[in-house]
C-alpha cells in the first residue's frame, strides 16, 4: 500500500511540476469552451433569435411543387428569407461567394415525381455563412419535402379510394397548403436535454477527460522509455501496485480535472448541472470509463507517443461521436452504438440531472459508463501487449 | 548470488547460452565481454526483468522470480540507460526510490544524504535532474541503486560516457559498498575497470562464458604470451602471412588492414625479427608497440577478436 501511495505522490508532483495537466486538461478546454460558446453564443440564451437570409435557387421542375416550395421558405414567419433564382450550374459556386445561407437544385420531374411516388433528387449546398441559419433551412426543407411526400400519398389514397383525379389533386393541395409547415418557436428546453451553453462545457469535459486520464496508465510508456519502469520493477513492490497506481492517477486526475470543468462552467457560463451529488456521481462513472480505454490503448501502442496520438484519436472520435461538439442523430444499429459511448451517457446524464434528475434517474447513464468500464478492462487482460519488448 | 545455466533466446538469436556463476558477500564479480555479448540480457534475467528461458538466479537463497517481492529487497540495479526522473531533483529521485525499496522515514533521509555526499552531489541536490551534467546523471543513477545498501548491487555499464572524475567517484562508491559485504556484479567492455574493480572476471562473448577466474589467472591462460601491435600501410595480408610463419608467433589478426595484433612468447626478444619481416613483406610501419598481457591480451586469446571494436 504504502508503494502505492508512493507512486502515486510522485506522479502527482511530476505532473503538476511539468504543469502539462494544467494545460491540457484545464486551460485548453476551458478556452474552447469560451470560443464555442461565443460561436453559438445566440442560442446560449434559450431563445431562438433568426437573422435574415438568403436561399439561392434553380427551379428546373415545370411542375407546381417546385416553386411551391420555394414560396414556402419565404414565407417562413419566425426567419426573412429571401429566395433568388440563377441557373442550376450556378448554384453551387453563387451560394458559397455570395455568403448565401442555403443553396437549392430543383431537378427536373421534381412534381411528377413526388406525385408517382417516383425517388428524385433534391440537392442542397451548404452556404458559408452562418451555421445556425443553414441548418434550420435545411430542416425546413426537408419537412417540406415530407410534407409534399405526405400529400402525394394522401393523393394516391384518395385516387384509390375512389376520388376522382382532379378532386384528389385538390386535396392533396390542402394537405401542402392549408396545413402551416413548420412552425419555428421559441424553444424551452425540454426535460432531459441540456441547453446549448450546458451541452458544450458537459461535452468539452467529457471530451477532455479522455485526454486527462491519459496522463494515468499511458504515463507508463514514458517510464519505460526513461527507463525508470525497469527500476521499479527491480524493487521489492509488487507488479500490480504500478499499473494500479497509474490508473489511480489518471483517474483521480480525471475526476478532478472534471469537476473543476464543471464547476467553471458553473460560474463563467451560468450553466445549471443540478445536484452535485448527482454529478459526481456521473463524473466518477465517465473517469472509470476514460480510465479503462487507457488500459487498452497501452497495450496496443508501443511508445509513449503512439499512445498519446493513439489516445487524442479515441478522444475525439468517442466526443464527436458521444455530442462533444454537437449533438448527433442516428437509427439503428449505429444509435445501439451511441447509446453505448460513455461520452453520451455522460453527457445524457448531466441532462437529466440539470432537468433535476436524482440518482434513480441517472442509472441507464451509469450503467453504460461502468459497464463500459468493466469491458474495457476485460479487453485489455486478453490482448497481448505488444509494448511488452524494450 | 548465484546464477545456474541461465538460457536466453530472442527468436533464432541465443543471447545467453547456459551460463552459470556465483558471487560470495563483499566480492565483486565482473561480466567482460564487447556489446551484444550478453551482459544486460544477464543482468536482466539476475535482476528479474525478464524471465529466463531456462535456468535459476537465487539470491540470499531465494529463488530469483519477475514476481517476487523478498528477494527483490536485496537487490540494488544500476541499469545501463540511465533510469532517472529528469522533472524531479536529486533528492526527490533518491526519495522516491528508497522509499520503494522499503526505507524507513529515519533511515532513508540519512542514507539520501550519505550517497548525496559519497557521489557528489550534495550542492546540487535540489535542482531538477534533466539540468545536470551526463556524469552527475550517471552519479545519481548509481546512488539510486545503492541507496538501500542492497545485498547484491547489480551495475550494468556504469560508467560509459562518463567523465574520469565522475568514473572515479562512481568506482570509489561501488568499492565502499564491496567492502561492506556487497556482492556486486559489474558488467563492463572496459577492460581497465574490469581489472581495477573486479575479484574475479567471466569472458563473455556472443552469450557464453569463455573463461573466469581473477585476473591472474586469466592471464595464464595466454600462456604468458604478449602482444604486439603493428600499424602501418601496404600489403598487410602479405606480412601477415609471413609473420605467421616465424616461430614463437601464436596467433595474427588482422584488424582491417592498417593493424595487425600479434600474439608471441617473449615479445621483446622476437621484436626485431618480427619488425623486419613486415618490412621485407612490403608493409611501412608507422608504428609498433609491445603489450604486456593483460584481459585484452586475454580475449583476443580467446576469440580471436579484439574486445573493443
Ligand atoms: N529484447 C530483445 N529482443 C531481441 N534481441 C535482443 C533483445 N535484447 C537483446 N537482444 C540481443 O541479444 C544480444 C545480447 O544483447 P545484450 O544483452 O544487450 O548485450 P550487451 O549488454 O552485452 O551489450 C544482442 O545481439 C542483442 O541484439
Ligand atoms: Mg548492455
Amino acid at each position: 500500500m504504502r508503494a502505492l501511495w508512493t507512486m502515486v505522490g510522485n506522479d502527482f508532483r511530476q505532473r503538476l511540476r511539468d504543469k502539462s495537466v494544467l494545460i491540457f486538461s484545464l486551460i485548453v478546454p476551458l478556452a474552447l469552451m469560451g470560443v464555442l460558446s461565443l460561436a453559438f453564443g445566440r442560442l446560449g440564451t434559450g431563445s431562438v433569435d433568426l437573422q435574415p437570409a438568403t436561399v439561392v435557387a434553380s427551379v428546373e421542375d415545370s411542375g407546381p411543387l417546385g416553386a411551391a416550395l420555394l414560396d414556402s421558405l419565404g414565407s417562413i414567419e419566425a426567419m426573412k428569407v429571401t429566395v433568388r433564382e440563377v441557373p442550376a450550374d450556378a448554384v453551387s459556386s453563387e451560394t458559397r461567394t455570395t455568403g448565401a445561407a442555403l443553396g437549392i437544385v430543383i431537378p427536373a420531374g421534381f412534381s411528377s415525381a413526388l406525385a408517382t411516388g417516383q425517388p428524385s433528387t433534391l440537392q442542397l449546398i451548404e452556404g458559408s455563412g452562418s451555421v445556425l441559419e443553414t441548418s434550420v433551412l435545411i430542416s425546413i426543407v426537408t419537412g417540406i419535402v415530407d410534407q409534399f411526400t405526405a400529400a402525394s400519398v394522401t393523393e394516391a389514397a384518395a385516387k384509390l379510394g375512389g376520388v376522382p383525379p382532379d378532386a384528389a389533386a385538390g386535396i392533396g393541395r390542402i394537405a401542402v397548403v392549408g396545413e402551416p409547415i413548420l412552425h419555428i418557436t421559441e424553444g424551452t428546453v425540454p426535460a432531459g436535454q441540456l441547453s446549448l451553453r450546458a451541452g458544450l462545457v458537459a461535452g468539452q469535459t467529457g471530451l477532455f477527460l479522455l485526454f486527462t486520464v491519459g496522463f494515468g496508465v499511458l504515463g507508463l510508456l514514458a517510464e519505460k522509455e526513461q527507463g525508470t519502469l525497469g527500476r521499479i520493477r527491480s524493487t521489492a513492490v509488487p507488479q500490480w501496485t504500478i499499473v494500479a497506481a497509474k490508473a489511480a492517477v489518471g483517474f483521480s486526475l480525471g475526476v478532478a480535472a472534471s469537476a473543476v470543468l464543471l464547476a467553471s462552467g458553473t460560474l463563467l457560463f451560468g450553466v445549471n448541472f443540478g445536484s452535485p451529488s448527482v454529478v459526481g456521481l456521473l463524473v466518477l462513472g465517465a473517469a472509470a470509463a476514460a480510465t479503462s480505454l487507457t488500459f487498452i490503448v497501452a497495450k496496443v501502442v508501443r511508445t509513449a507517443e503512439q499512445a498519446n496520438v493513439a489516445q487524442s484519436i479515441v478522444a475525439m472520435v468517442l466526443g464527436i461521436a458521444g455530442g462533444a461538439f454537437f449533438p448527433i442523430q442516428a437509427s439503428g444499429f449505429m444509435a445501439v452504438l451511441m447509446d453505448l459511448n460513455p461520452v453520451g451517457a455522460f453527457i445524457r446524464g448531466l441532462g437529466i440531472s440539470a432537468g433535476g434528475g436524482g440518482i434513480a434517474e441517472i442509472a441507464m447513464p451509469l450503467i453504460t459508463m461502468w459497464g463500459f468500464a468493466v469491458v474495457c478492462v476485460l479487453v485489455s487482460r486478453f490482448l497481448p501487449d505488444r509494448g511488452a519488448r524494450s | 548470488m548465484s546464477a545456474d545455466r541461465l538460457v536466453k533466446r530472442f527468436g533464432e538469436l541465443t543471447a545467453v547460452d547456459d551460463v552459470s556463476f556465483a558471487i560470495r558477500p563483499g566480492e565483486t564479480y565482473g561480466l567482460l565481454g564487447p556489446n551484444g555479448a550478453g551482459k544486460t540480457t544477464i543482468i536482466n534475467m539476475v535482476a528479474g526483468l525478464i524471465p529466463a528461458d531456462s535456468g535459476s538466479v537465487d539470491v540470499a537463497g531465494i529463488r530469483m522470480d519477475p514476481a517476487g517481492i523478498a528477494v527483490k529487497r536485496h537487490l540494488g540495479l544500476v541499469p545501463q540507460e540511465l533510469a532517472i526522473y529528469p522533472d524531479l531533483t536529486a533528492r526527490e529521485n533518491l526519495n522516491f526510490f528508497g522509499r520503494l525499496q522499503g526505507l524507513g522515514r529515519k533511515e532513508l533521509s540519512s542514507r539520501v544524504n550519505a550517497v548525496l555526499e559519497l557521489l557528489g552531489l550534495a550542492e546540487r541536490a535540489g535542482e531538477q535532474t534533466k539540468k545536470y551534467s551526463g556524469g552527475m546523471k550517471r552519479r545519481l543513477n548509481i546512488g539510486i541503486g545503492l541507496l538501500h545498501r542492497p545485498g547484491l548491487l547489480i551495475l550494468d555499464e556504469p560508467t560509459v560516457g562518463v567523465d574520469p572524475q565522475s568514473r572515479n567517484s562512481i568506482l570509489e562508491a561501488v568499492g565502499d559498498l564491496s567492502a561492506g559485504g556487497t556482492a556486486v556484479l559489474y558488467t563492463t567492455h572496459y577492460m581497465e575497470e574490469a581489472e581495477r574493480l573486479c575479484d574475479r572476471i567471466a569472458i563473455l562473448d556472443q552469450g557464453q562464458i569463455q573463461a573466469e577466474g581473477t585476473r591472474d589467472e586469466l592471464i595464464t591462460l595466454t600462456g604468458g604470451v604478449d602482444r604486439i601491435s603493428l600499424v602501418g600501410a601496404g600489403r598487410s595480408a602479405a606480412a601477415a602471412e609471413a609473420l605467421r610463419s616465424l616461430d614463437g608467433v601464436h596467433r595474427v589478426t588482422d584488424s582491417g588492414g592498417t593493424e595487425l595484433i600479434l600474439t608471441v612468447t617473449d615479445g621483446a626478444a622476437l621484436l626485431a625479427g618480427i619488425v623486419s619481416t613486415a618490412v621485407r613483406s612490403g608493409m611501412t610501419l608507422a608504428s609498433v608497440s609491445v603489450t604486456r598481457p593483460d584481459l585484452e591480451s586475454v580475449f583476443l586469446h580467446l576469440t580471436g577478436k579484439a574486445l573493443r571494436d
